[in-house]
């Protein structure tokens, strides 16, 4: 019989190309390989920041320099060379747009191949985009009606120029520059990122949204996004990354810090597709990423992920939850496959009483994959009345990759209420004889079941983005997702 | 439409089924009785496709074409429905987004564009009535947390939404209450007509006081040992499977 | 000089003492240990599967590594630490020594009896050169270090086709001569195909001023179809710490039961430790924490699925009164082979001292695919409705509550076998929750 099993869709998977990987020729700035404080101050020179600025980045250097990169993570990989890796690339064409018309038309293409033209994006979903190419913003749309609100969106450059004393007092306040080794490294080299800020009771208008992309080969790149959401605001901020497929690694160690002042609510969602590596462990990008959030009293943060790319990631998006009656929340969902390797989950910190937190993580593994749960679940002893969920279902496809949980759960005080459960499961082949009878061929279920195991992670996506999320699942796992 | 000829399938080296002849033609109800461990679901499953178990021997043909070499989704396509004695739960997926999923890709076979959501809605009201179900249900799981009635009750539902040429209903009966059996019955008996066919498996007569066979088939270790018309239902009935085993 | 330095000195004495034999296969075994003991030294919480558990307090006490034995005890004594009622073997240790005065041991169609005796003796000597920490994690300190100093304990044979009649219980028991000790008992227990034993293990010091540390190391080998239950009563008095390392080696459709309970010490940590090598094994880990003051218990398990079709059940619950602290590691593996893998861990803990804390880290780590693996850890209070609603029917709230508590840790005290050991092990659950059970036990 001919029909498609499980192993053929494994096969298929395994020699599945990159399907985003093509490689956008713009033409780079770029430092020559290498880190020293002379670097530090020349990328600080060449963003023309104040001096404040430019020893806040040499502290985190001197930090950086006594620290040791980590290895209590389940990833396997070999370490970059830190002196190898240009720590600074910029598009030469650095005009300051109003319209589309002028932005690069190779940038354009590379976005429609995307399917996320900005074009469609500008008229169809009326979502501001900050676009983040090789590390300095070439475009900014939307501002108009962001001005009117007194919103801020613009790249952290600027905002350090413009903005210095919001910037001076968040900057490195929820991450600071001795919290890790990647983001001490982010902190003394970051080249640009996103500034958000949202004023005192004002509802952000529509999704905030940057798309990240990295270009040129051989370098690095260091993102710090701060987004501010004053007393009472509201804001929804998108993240989503795709990168050209390259034989060598690329590495990615990029910093956000998210604070949710009194009664504010920041969301903020990633889709995450760099190029995983080929089907032999080759290439991909190596993602150390440092995520954190504070909430002050009756303030929530929500991060939602789907990531599904990558060689290695590491990545621990978390919440502070310093007030009373804080909500902290957690959505993802990670794939693997062939040779990739994520470690990923969140900290929960409960400090306010009435603290909530909320996990949800799903991890798909298949091929030779490694998938983990790392998390984290601290209730202080002063925060009373706190409640946590946490769910860890992992779905395995093969039997040569591996899906594991790490759960942390740390309580001291006794009013806390805390859940956790974990299962491991794989499709079951009950499962998939009951599509095929009801004429869904076996890659279609594989789909249709990942989907739905999925599902409550995407339910909290915004809708735009959900539906580039499941695209990306397709393009990980194979197969139409219905 | 069907034709069963001389069919032997087993599991692991162990036969099952050790020798079926059946013939089925179009506008006919059949069914097949049988005590436990007779090989009533091997027979089903056989039909389906399950790749679980072995033909060993003969052959299964639906108009005119073998069905030994095809694909379980492809002899979906081709109108074989089994309504499952324990239908498989699917998390996550609802039992819209799978039926909806399920007839798409039939469409898709038959070379037909998918089917617009307006009409599908429409077909869905229309069929979840007929079947009595509570809405609410299609927006939940596949089978997740749903009582064994309303499974069986799902079951009929999609059978209803897939117009199948051969429908197979393997102990639809178990776990069904009185009311919902009638349900149920009301469903498959408004969906026969003079060009589709209708298998009901069952381990008892009860289900047969509604839907009314044309032909009742006795299967025993493997074997049909006896067929007649309805009344073969009540003899057995009667009489007990102990009455076959000396046949 | 620290307890190391003095660990590692006192045990050159041993080896001088002339006790041992320097040619033996123990003899290397030991000079092994006590170089990965002097290599790594006590854990601190730096050790991942130490984050948890710091033994500086106990570390601290300038221990007698060789306590001076020829102390008698009377039996009224220590009777009342027995499981009462009930026909057993006894094995008996006073302060580290072998009392054959308040043991009943056997060789009659089985073997209960010293380890000491068994490694010096032609007949056991194979099997125990055999068995003898293959089993035990050599790169773990604390065990290397019992290794290095062991000189007593427990040595079970079970050959095939057993039913071993009674019970076994395995009592030692320190009588507070000396004000600071620490003991390091040694069990290797093998049962053989198709035998069925019954294993009760216990320490107890008999005063309150003493402080004891007792480092114990148990390996456990069941083959082919064997079944073992073991169950160890931790209600030792407040100054006493216990690290308890136990290792199972399990072979084809075995079946292995370790039943922790934790209800006293100062300081109690428990390594359990499961290798199922061969298929359709059945690994059981249960556990039940009740806590007060700053009593501290780590629970660490390790569940290692090796072969496919095995199933391991892990059900551990703990109440934490006062600034008592509860810990629980748990980590199953499954590895690649092990297929058709069901394994399951609940871990339920209720927090009722406005000090208490509690720290979980349930680990799945799994390469197998067809595999059923959850686990669960829940971190709560009493169900203030349930509680509300005994209240009504006019059931004091202090009562009440002792009465759902008792409730909470009921479904892992069903799980005893012995009729007798479940009363005692009732007994001392009500006893520490203060519940009035109105019957007499």
């Amino acid at each position: 019989m001919n029909k498609f099993t499980e192993d053929d869709l494994k096969k298929e998977l395994e020699t599945k190309e990159y399907e985003y990987g093509f490689y956008t020729d713009i033409e780079a700035d770029k430092f020559p390989v290498g880190l020293n404080e002379d670097v530090v101050i020349a990328i600080s020179k060449k963003k023309n920041e104040p001096k404040w600025m430019t020893d806040w980045r040499l502290e985190a250097f001197r930090i950086w320099k006594e620290m040791e990169e980590p290895e209590w993570a389940n990833i396997n990989y070999k370490k970059p060379d830190f002196q190898n890796i240009s720590y600074y690339s910029a598009p030469k064409q650095k005009p300051t747009l109003d319209s589309l018309d002028q932005v690069d038309p190779e940038l354009l293409k590379t976005f429609e191949k995307l399917g996320i033209s900005i074009d469609e994006q500008k008229r169809l979903s009326n979502v501001a985009v900050d676009v983040v190419m090789d590390s300095v913003s070439v475009a900014t749309t939307f501002k108009k009606t962001l001005n009117e609100k007194g919103i801020i969106f613009c790249p952290i450059s600027e905002a350090i120029q413009k903005h210095p004393d919001l910037v001076k007092k968040y900057l490195g306040s929820i991450v600071p520059k001795t919290d890790n080794f990647y983001a001490a490294l982010n902190s003394a080299v970051f080249s640009d990122g996103s500034f958000c800020y949202i004023p005192k009771g004002v509802t952000c208008p529509m999704e905030l949204s940057t798309y990240f992309r990295i270009n040129e080969g051989g370098t690095g790149q260091f993102e710090r996004t701060l987004v501010i959401a004053d007393k009472g605001s509201y804001v929804s901020y998108l993240e989503g990354c795709t990168a050209p497929q390259r034989d060598e690694n690329q590495l990615h160690a990029a910093v956000v810090e998210l604070i949710a002042l009194d009664d504010a609510e920041i969301k903020y969602s990633t889709v995450q597709n760099w190029f995983p590596g080929d089907d032999k462990g080759k290439g991909g990008v190596f993602n150390f990423v440092t995520k954190r959030g504070l909430c002050e009293t009756n303030a929530k943060i929500s991060w939602t992920q789907v990531e599904t790319g990558s060689a290695i990631t590491w990545k621990y998006p978390s919440c502070i939850l310093k007030g009373d009656n804080a909500v902290g929340e957690f959505y993802s969902i990670a794939v693997t496959n062939n040779y990739q390797q994520a470690d990923t989950g969140t900290k929960m910190i409960h400090l306010g009483n009435n603290t909530k937190s909320t996990i949800i993580s799903k991890g798909v593994s298949a091929g030779k994959s490694q998938n983990s749960y790392r998390g984290l679940v601290q209730i202080h002893s002063k925060a009373k009345n706190a409640r946590n969920f946490s769910q860890c279902d992992s779905l395995l496809m093969g039997n040569e990759c591996g899906a594991h949980t790490f759960p942390y759960i740390e309580c001291k005080n006794q009013t806390a209420q805390i859940e956790h459960e974990a299962t491991t499961s794989k499709i079951g082949e009950d499962q998939l004889f009951y599509c095929n009878q009801r004429g869904i061929d076996t890659e279609k279920a594989i789909a249709l079941i990942v989907n739905g195991f999925s599902k409550e992670v995407l339910n909290k996506l915004p809708m735009e983005f959900a539906v580039e999320a499941q695209k990306l699942l397709e393009i990980s796992l194979e197969g139409s997702v219905g | 439409m069907l034709e069963i000829k001389n069919l032997h399938a087993g599991i692991e080296g162990k036969d099952i089924l050790k020798g079926i002849n059946l013939t089925i033609n179009a506008g006919e109800v059949h069914a097949i009785m049988g005590p436990n461990g007779s090989g009533k679901s091997t027979l089903s499953s056989v039909i389906a496709g399950n790749e679980t178990y072995e033909v060993t021997k003969g052959d299964i043909i639906l108009d005119n074409e073998s069905l030994l070499e095809v694909a379980p989704e492809t002899r979906a396509h081709k109108g074989v429905f089994l309504s499952f004695q324990y239908p498989v739960e699917i998390p996550g997926v609802t039992t819209t987004n799978f039926i909806k999923t399920a007839i798409n890709e039939k469409r898709k076979a038959q070379g037909l564009e998918e089917l617009p959501a307006k009409d599908m809605l429409k077909l869905i009201r229309e069929k979840s009535t007929l079947l009595e179900m509570d809405r609410k249900f299609l927006s939940r799981s596949l089978n997740e947390g749903f009582s064994g009635g309303e499974k069986k009750r799902n079951e009929i539902f999609q059978m209803a939404m897939l117009e199948p040429k051969l429908a197979i209903l393997d102990e639809t009966d178990s776990g069904l209450d009185i009311d919902a059996l009638k349900i149920v019955a009301n469903g498959v008996n408004k969906l026969k007509n003079k060009d589709n066919a209708v298998i009901v498996i069952t381990h008892y007569q009860r289900l047969l006081e509604y839907i009314v066979p044309d032909y009742v088939h006795v299967l025993y270790n493997g074997k049909i040992v006896k067929s007649g018309g309805k009344e073969l239902a009540f003899e057995l009935e009667e009489k007990g499977y102990d009455w076959i085993k000396n046949l | 000089m620290s307890l190391k330095e003095k660990l590692i000195s006192s045990f050159i004495a041993l080896e001088n003492k002339g006790s041992v034999d320097l040619d033996s296969n123990i003899h290397n075994i030991r000079t092994k240990a006590i170089e990965v003991f002097e290599q790594k030294g006590f854990p601190t919480k730096k050790d991942e599967e130490w984050k948890y558990t710091s033994l500086k307090s106990i570390l601290k006490h300038n221990y007698s590594v060789f306590p001076s034995s020829e102390n008698s005890v009377e039996v009224n004594d220590i009777k009342k630490y027995f499981i009462q009622g009930i026909e057993s073997y006894k094995i008996v240790f006073i302060d580290g020594v072998y009392s054959s005065f308040l043991s009943e041991t056997t060789h009659d169609g089985f073997d209960i009896c010293l380890l000491s005796s068994a490694i010096k003796k032609t007949k056991h000597k194979i099997v125990t050169d055999y068995y003898f920490n293959t089993l035990a994690n050599k790169n773990d300190s604390i065990t290397a270090l019992n290794t290095a100093f062991t000189t007593e304990g427990t040595y079970i044979h079970i050959p095939k086709n057993v039913m071993v009649p009674k019970p076994i219980q395995l009592m030692y028991f320190y009588t507070g001569k000396e004000n600071e000790v620490m003991l390091q008992p040694r069990n290797l227990i093998i049962v053989g195909e198709n035998s069925h034993v019954q294993i009760v293990e216990r320490h107890q010091c008999l005063t309150k001023k003493a402080t004891v540390l007792t480092n114990a190391v148990t390996e456990i080998f069941a083959h082919k179809r064997a079944i073992v239950d073991w169950y160890k009563i931790q209600n030792d008095t407040e100054n006493a710490s216990l690290i308890d390392s136990t290792f199972v080696e399990q072979r084809e459709n075995s079946i292995v039961s370790v039943n922790t309970y934790s209800f006293g010490g100062k300081l109690t940590r428990n390594n359990l430790e499961f290798h199922q090598k061969g298929e359709h094994i059945v690994s059981n880990l249960n556990g039940i924490s009740v806590l007060n003051k700053k009593q501290h218990v780590d629970h660490h398990t390790l569940v290692n699925h090796i072969e496919p079709n095995c199933e391991s059940h892990e059900l551990y619950k703990g109440i934490y009164n006062n600034a008592s602290t509860g810990v629980f590691n748990g980590k199953v593996i499954v590895k690649k082979e092990a297929q058709k893998t069901n394994a399951y861990q609940q871990n339920n803990s209720i927090l009722i001292g406005d000090k208490a804390a509690v720290n979980a880290k349930p680990q799945l780590e799994i390469f197998a695919d067809d595999v059923k693996c959850s686990h669960g850890c829940t971190i709560g209070q009493l169900d203030e409705s349930a509680l509300f609603y005994m209240q009504q029917r006019g059931i004091p709230k202090a009562e009440a509550k002792a009465l759902l508590l008792f409730a909470f840790a009921n479904d892992v005290v069903e799980k005893i076998k012995i009729p007798e050991l479940k009363t005692t092990i009732t007994k001392l659950i009500a006893d520490k929750l203060g519940v009035e059970l109105g019957f007499n036990l």
